[in-house]
């Protein structure tokens, strides 16, 4: 139960703030590495030094933008998850939508909506990858058909008492 | 692009400018629009030119497929003669023609049907997730709902109550541990998760069980309680006693 006492919370934005800038600068000098070649003039210097200036370029920019996204998402899911007091999936999705509704700000009130609505689809989409690799993990721990008893902390009507309870490589 | 836009209304700028007195109510409207593209149009406007925006467009289009407009009728006319010929003289090759296009679009439709069905997929899955009766995640908000309004409770964690699942990948702990299992031919679903309240230190696992109910087919909750240590727990709810 150690690893429960930590609180994830304002180390998290830290955390995806990183996470996103690397992730950013990786994508995006891959993107741009890709993009510079095809774009310089022929010869193969021309070429690799094209390349290599449009991703000196262009990826901090990219990670940077990237990077302003996840640490706008993650505290705006830290304070959701302060006010509502509860884990769900519904704090990434509200926060996905409400950080692109923020960095669209400036663009006016219907690129905000718009900016929302593809936060909040993205993020709906990810935790529905999240919730089926989780399920999909799970299910391959799972041999035995469970025959569950009911926990022995609660008081026992039905005569015989549980051996102790159940196993938790059971739940997924 | 934009060299050559501005270069259009350089051009405009030198027109008289009763035009552009013609044009202030119109213009009006139009600096509306702009605003509404700061980037795009916000060089031009800075340049003091509020020109009605169909006919920038127009000059514009005009400038622009002067040079490479030749070439490509000239393109199209060699393909067009070159397609004629062929049908003229045989048929063969068009046919095969047919068949390749036909195969480019049906690779494309596989395409878009695959991440079409993907994408549903998911969005299936995530409001299945959040919204039907059954799911793991309705049950743990009932039943962390329940555990709030416990005298017990509170009174041992402290008034804030959150809770929150497994702690996954990189500090996300939205995921409650659930198992489902089926007894005397009704659904049970079983559910794990922590609460915490204010007081430091205190962590409580909350145990919970829905069953289908035969009749009306919803969710009833069979029990909740809190295991606060191994030795101690508060029981929330429990209905096991009202049926078999």
């Amino acid at each position: 139960m150690e690893e429960y006492a930590r609180e994830p919370c304002p180390w998290r934005i830290v955390d995806d703030c990183g996470g996103a800038f690397t992730m950013g600068v990786i994508g995006g000098g891959v993107f741009q590495a890709i993009k510079g070649f095809r774009n310089a003039p022929v010869g193969i210097r021309h070429r690799f030094r094209g390349s290599i200036n449009a991703v000196r370029i262009r990826a901090p920019q990219i990670g940077g933008s990237f990077a302003v996204w996840g640490g706008l998402f993650s505290t705006i899911d830290c304070g959701l998850v302060r006010l509502r007091g509860k884990e769900d999936p519904w704090n990434s999705i509200s926060s996905g939508a409400l950080t692109g509704a923020v960095l669209a700000a400036r663009s006016g009130p219907l690129a905000m909506v718009g900016s929302a609505m593809m936060g909040g689809i993205l993020l709906a989409l990810i935790e529905g990858v999240g919730i089926l690799l989780t399920r999909y993990t799970a299910q391959q721990f799972r041999n035995a058909p469970p025959f569950l008893e009911d926990p022995s902390q609660l008081t026992t009507k039905e005569g015989a008492p549980a051996p102790g309870y159940p196993n938790y490589q059971q739940y997924h | 692009m934009l060299c050559a836009s501005l270069r259009v209304v350089q051009r405009m700028e030198k027109l008289p400018r009763c035009l552009g007195k013609q044009l202030l109510p119109h213009s009006v409207l139009t600096r509306a629009y702009l605003k509404t593209q700061p980037l795009r149009w916000g060089l031009l406007e800075q340049k003091r030119t509020v020109h009605p925006r169909t006919a920038l467009g127009f000059t514009q289009k005009t400038f622009w497929t002067q040079g490479p407009n030749p070439q490509k009728a000239n393109e199209d006319g060699s393909k067009q003669v070159s397609i004629h010929g062929n049908q003229r003289e045989e048929t063969g090759v068009s046919t095969s023609q047919k068949v390749k296009e036909a195969g480019r679009d049906f690779t494309y439709l596989i395409v878009v049907l695959f991440g079409v069905s993907i994408t549903g997929g998911l969005l299936y899955t995530i409001f299945k997730e959040l919204f039907s009766a059954s799911s793991p995640n309705i049950i743990y908000g009932k039943a962390l709902g329940k555990c709030r309004t416990h005298p017990e409770v509170i009174s041992v964690f402290g008034e804030p109550v959150k809770g929150y699942g497994e702690m996954s990948r990189r500090g996300r702990r939205q995921h409650v541990s659930f198992i489902e299992y089926a007894k005397n031919g009704l659904k049970r679903i079983r559910v794990k998760f922590y609460i915490e309240g204010s007081e430091p230190g205190k962590q409580g696992t909350v145990h919970a069980e829905v069953e289908e109910d035969p009749q009306s087919g919803q969710f009833e909750f069979r029990y909740v309680f809190v295991e606060v240590a191994p030795t101690r727990s508060i029981i929330v709810e429990d209905n096991r006693s009202q049926r078999s």
